[in-house]
């Protein structure tokens, strides 16, 4: 005879995930480091600003670079003589707590001030996974279209400052970076919308500053 | 897709509590997705399946139940759910359905719960 039995079990996944996030922010606020998840979309500018920041910021500064599969951004950051460890994600379209945890045991966190989490370019997949970081930046570019606030909503409700790259070339690509901004605002109307280029430099300045706004609260 | 992920957390879950149970097999497994998770259903019991060849959720049925959408609206402060018929699956847009507003909370919808299994178990008077 068999008996058959139902278990309540009510274990949700994202929580499971959410809990881990904490302990990873409990981490890096024991060491006081100031933690910034870089999200966006592929080819937007993350690795580029990351760099910038690195050579403008006066901080110890460390990075984590997620990957799917190559350690191309990692290497790109080791040229700056900065902590780096690159997370390879496999099959994976975004990093989760658990793997930034792994990745904290290959950083001197006690040694560091401010870390960037370079996140797989992706503005889908990584929306639901904290990482544990403080705050949560998102960078996109005109060359992705001035449809793509619309096209992705849940990203930029999350975000605490919203980056809009490469308005250099605005023009060339028939792109409206006001439009992008704007639509950041209807979704978002407490976040810092920035329009921002790696070429003219425009924005950096006050990318520093609203990070520095962050650390301070 | 993260599917694969989600469904071998969801797989591990199930056989974890189904091995303290002391369970011989697990017949049934009722997953709660929120329409919100950016999670493909089909994708999910697919990939669960696949992942559960050889162990005690081989014979499981894996039933998916959507949660649906809550908001509360910040700007006419509605709070209540959202009609997700024309949501689109992979952009979802969400509006509040009193105001048309776009700034609001979400409160439900984006949950990938893992909530029953059925077991099977010997019967200790057998
Ligand atoms: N014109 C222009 N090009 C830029 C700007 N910022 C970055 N780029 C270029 O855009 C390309 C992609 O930049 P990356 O920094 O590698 O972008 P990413 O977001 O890290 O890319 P993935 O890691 O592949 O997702 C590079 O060729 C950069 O030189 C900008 O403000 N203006
Ligand atoms: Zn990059
Ligand atoms: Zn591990
Ligand atoms: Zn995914
Ligand atoms: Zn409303």
């Amino acid at each position: 005879m068999h008996k058959i039995a139902e278990i309540e079990i009510q274990h949700d996944i994202m929580v499971a995930n959410k809990k881990l996030a904490k302990r990873n922010q409990r981490i890096l606020d024991k060491s006081d480091v100031f933690a910034v998840d870089v999200l966006g979309a592929i080819g937007s500018g993350k690795t580029s600003l990351i760099e910038t920041l690195i050579e403008k910021m006066d901080y110890k500064i460390g990075v984590i670079a997620g990957d799917v599969i190559s350690r191309f951004d990692a290497g790109r950051f080791e040229n700056h003589n900065v902590p780096v460890v690159g997370l390879n994600t496999g099959k994976e379209c975004h990093l989760d707590a658990h793997l930034v945890e792994h990745a904290f045991g290959d950083l001197p966190l006690d040694d560091m001030e401010l870390l960037f989490i370079e996140n797989v370019g992706n503005l889908i997949c990584p929306v639901d996974f904290d990482l544990g970081s403080h705050i949560r930046m998102v960078v996109i570019s005109v060359s992705e279209g001035d449809d793509t606030v619309e096209k992705h909503p849940l990203i930029f409700k999350d975000a605490d400052i919203v980056v809009i790259n490469k308005v250099d070339i605005a023009e060339a690509v028939g792109a409206d970076e006001n439009k992008m901004v704007n639509d950041v605002l209807i979704l978002n109307p407490d976040v810092v919308v920035i329009k921002s280029s790696l070429k003219t430099g425009e924005g950096i300045d006050e990318i520093i500053g609203n990070i520095e706004n962050f650390m301070k609260e | 897709m993260h599917e694969l992920s989600m469904a071998d957390a969801i797989v591990k879950t199930a056989i974890e509590v189904a091995e303290k149970n002391d369970a011989q097999q697990i017949t049934e497994v009722t997953i709660e997705i929120g329409e919100l998770t950016l999670l493909n259903p089909e994708q999910l019991k697919f990939m669960v399946g696949v992942l559960s060849e050889n162990t005690l959720l081989e014979e499981a049925e894996i039933i998916i139940e959507a949660i649906p959408i809550q908001i509360n609206c910040k700007s006419c402060n509605y709070e209540g759910p959202v009609p997700s018929d024309d949501l689109d699956h992979f952009v979802p847009i969400v509006n509040c359905p009193e105001c048309e507003g776009q700034d609001l909370e979400i409160t439900k919808g984006r949950e990938c719960n893992v909530k029953t299994i059925k077991i099977e178990k010997e019967d200790e008077d057998a």
